[in-house]
């Protein structure tokens, strides 16, 4: 059982340190996500621990670990659905050439950047028991993804949603998003597959069976909640609590799948109805408790797992820059390199390169994956956590320098979805 | 083909395409390589407890609950601690199949002769196989280099999650 008294102190502290870094990192006109990233790091071994260790035993002691992350990853889980509500695949169908150059090149790049990585660092920072194919592959996905979250709540902040950049970044954004979750279930299979009795066959057919009844069958269930919205301006509690249950049923499907829980949420959130108001609506049930309480625990159970001491001696430093130069040239650099042969000024590539360069809160979510499969070592976590806080940390600054307000050009496209979606997570 | 498209072509054969080419040749070229042998995971200790006794410092690794170790492996580096003793730690480094570390008993007392911390250096050897289950080796008294080393066996216990495995 829970000890309740340890359980409720640690969500005190948590809140309160995750709010109090949030609204001090807005003062430097950072996101609220990169303060309460960091208020994570802060409250793990890598600061508390390291400070006062028996303040940290006495707050976070290792059996009562176990709670705390089951409550996060319940946070995670519904906040991966927000992500899928997000996302709209229909938009994705219909981009310039600029966006399916930029996208695809935002993936390639990182990916490829990040394998030849693995090259160096898998005799360094991993064991014989992960193969370099999966460690190489994990590592690409984990460089490849932008924060699609983070990037709308960024672009909304400075007004540029409605310019062409912040909508080429946006639908850039959320096809990485869907890419990298992709090749993530793709490892996460191959690596679970090899330790279940069940046949990796059984597990892909299963995966398409599953993925044709939500798109086939659920989504048609789904437009009902919406005409239901459109007729009452409202959902009944009962609907909401319907829609609820589908997401974690989803979310359980694809974990008895060999998968993972937070696909199953994802695709529940991607195949709603995606009516910007009925959008709005379903985000403002979920949003307070997910964002205000739950993922503050992610972020503080992140921190918890994450140990700059184990970052200990040059050599280990060395290959954390490695990875941030890396990760940084892949995103940044090759975003920009395709905007740029697309056709637009190198300002503006400049521009949507270092937007795709913002990991955040996605990346955490990928790296706890790669560490509880265990296709990454602490210290390769650790130094990924860095850079995820690094990537993100540079995008508003660097964005001030290369793209100043008046840079910004209106767009005649409509407000997409993400406009109105998370407004609070960043 | 219209001169836009036509670029547009060269450009994602040149930025997707041939970088993805490139992908398959560096999965290809990285089998070859070898990481570190895998050491990662919770033991089962096994020692002469009678033995522990008649050293100094013994009774640190005499009182640990359980006899477990919990190795936490990255790359040729490690942490090692005992989920029964939590203020027990060591890191310690992979040399082939070889490890070493330095135990710190940071809750050593006088009593127990060992208020200097690093009570015991620990030298063991692990089968260099992927799903290695055997390390042995022995303690010895970092403070006392003519008292005699303890052996000790330990037995990797299975995987409670997955591994990226091969």
């Amino acid at each position: 059982m829970p000890n309740l008294f340890t359980l409720v102190l640690q969500i005190t502290v948590i809140l309160a340190v995750c709010r109090l870094t949030g609204s001090l990192f807005r003062r430097f006109h950072q996101p609220r996500v990169v303060g309460e990233m960091f208020a994570g790091i802060l409250l793990g071994p890598s600061v508390l621990g390291w400070m006062a260790p028996q303040v940290s035993a006495y707050l976070f002691p290792a059996s009562s670990l176990g709670f705390l992350n089951a409550l996060s990853q319940v946070g995670v889980v519904i906040f991966m659905f927000l992500v899928g509500l997000g996302i709209d695949p229909k938009k994705l169908k219909h981009q310039s050439h600029a966006a399916v150059l930029v996208s695809h090149v935002s993936i390639t790049a990182p990916f490829v950047l990040a394998s030849l990585l693995a090259l160096y660092l898998y005799p360094r920072l991993s064991d014989a028991s992960v193969s370099f194919t999966n460690f190489a592959l994990f590592m690409g996905a984990a460089m490849s993804v932008t924060a699609f979250p983070v990037l709308a709540r960024i672009l909304t902040e400075r007004d540029m949603m409605k310019s062409t950049l912040g909508n080429i970044a946006i639908a850039c954004a959320a096809v990485d998003d869907v890419t990298g979750w992709c090749i993530l279930a793709y490892i996460v299979v191959l690596i679970r597959a090899a330790h279940q009795t069940t046949s990796i066959w059984v597990t892909l057919g299963g995966i398409v069976l599953f993925a044709a009844v939500m798109i086939y069958g659920v989504r048609f269930l789904l437009r009902g909640l919406e005409r239901t919205f459109h007729k009452y301006g409202e959902i009944s509690e009962n609907r909401m609590a319907f829609l609820l249950l589908l997401a974690l049923a989803s979310a359980l499907c694809t974990e008895r799948l060999g998968i993972h829980l937070l696909f199953g949420s994802f695709l529940m959130g991607a195949i709603m109805p995606k009516e910007p108001k009925f959008v709005r609506y379903v985000l403002d049930r979920f949003e307070t408790i997910t964002i205000t309480l739950l993922l503050p625990l992610f972020f503080a159970f992140t921190g918890l797992r994450t140990n700059i001491g184990l970052l200990s001696g040059p050599s280990m430093w060395f290959y954390c820059t490695l990875i941030i130069l890396v990760a940084t040239g892949g995103k940044l650099g090759g975003s920009t390199i395709a905007g740029w042969l697309s056709g637009m000024p190198l300002r503006d590539a400049a521009g949507l390169g270092t937007l795709m360069n913002t990991r955040g809160l996605m990346e955490l979510v990928i790296l706890n994956i790669g560490l509880d499969i265990k296709v990454i070592s602490p210290a390769l976590f650790s130094m990924m956590v860095l850079m995820a806080l690094f990537t993100t940390f540079m995008t508003t600054p660097v964005l001030e320098l290369i793209c100043p307000d008046q840079a910004l050009r209106p767009a005649p496209q409509k407000i997409s979805v993400a406009e109105v979606s998370f407004q609070e997570i960043a | 083909m219209s001169g836009t498209n036509r670029k547009f072509v060269f450009a994602y054969a040149f930025l997707v395409v041939l970088p993805l080419l490139g992908l398959a040749g560096i999965l290809k070229s990285g089998r070859h390589l070898q990481a570190p042998a895998s050491i990662d995971g919770l033991w089962s200790l096994q020692l002469d407890s009678g033995q522990l006794d008649s050293l100094p410092c013994g009774k640190v690794l005499a009182a640990i609950p359980n006899q477990e170790i919990l190795i936490s492996q990255s790359g040729n580096s490690f942490v090692l601690s005992f989920p029964g003793a939590p203020k027990i730690t060591a890191s310690g480094a992979l040399d082939g199949t070889t490890l070493r570390a330095s135990l710190n008993d940071m809750g050593a007392s006088k009593e127990s002769g060992c208020a200097d911390g690093q009570p015991f250096t620990m030298l063991a050897t692990v089968d260099r196989r992927a799903d290695s289950r055997i390390l042995a080796g022995k303690f010895s008294p970092t403070k006392c280099p003519t008292c005699a080393s303890v052996d000790f066996q330990a037995e990797r216990q299975a995987a409670a999650s997955p591994k990226g495995g091969h």
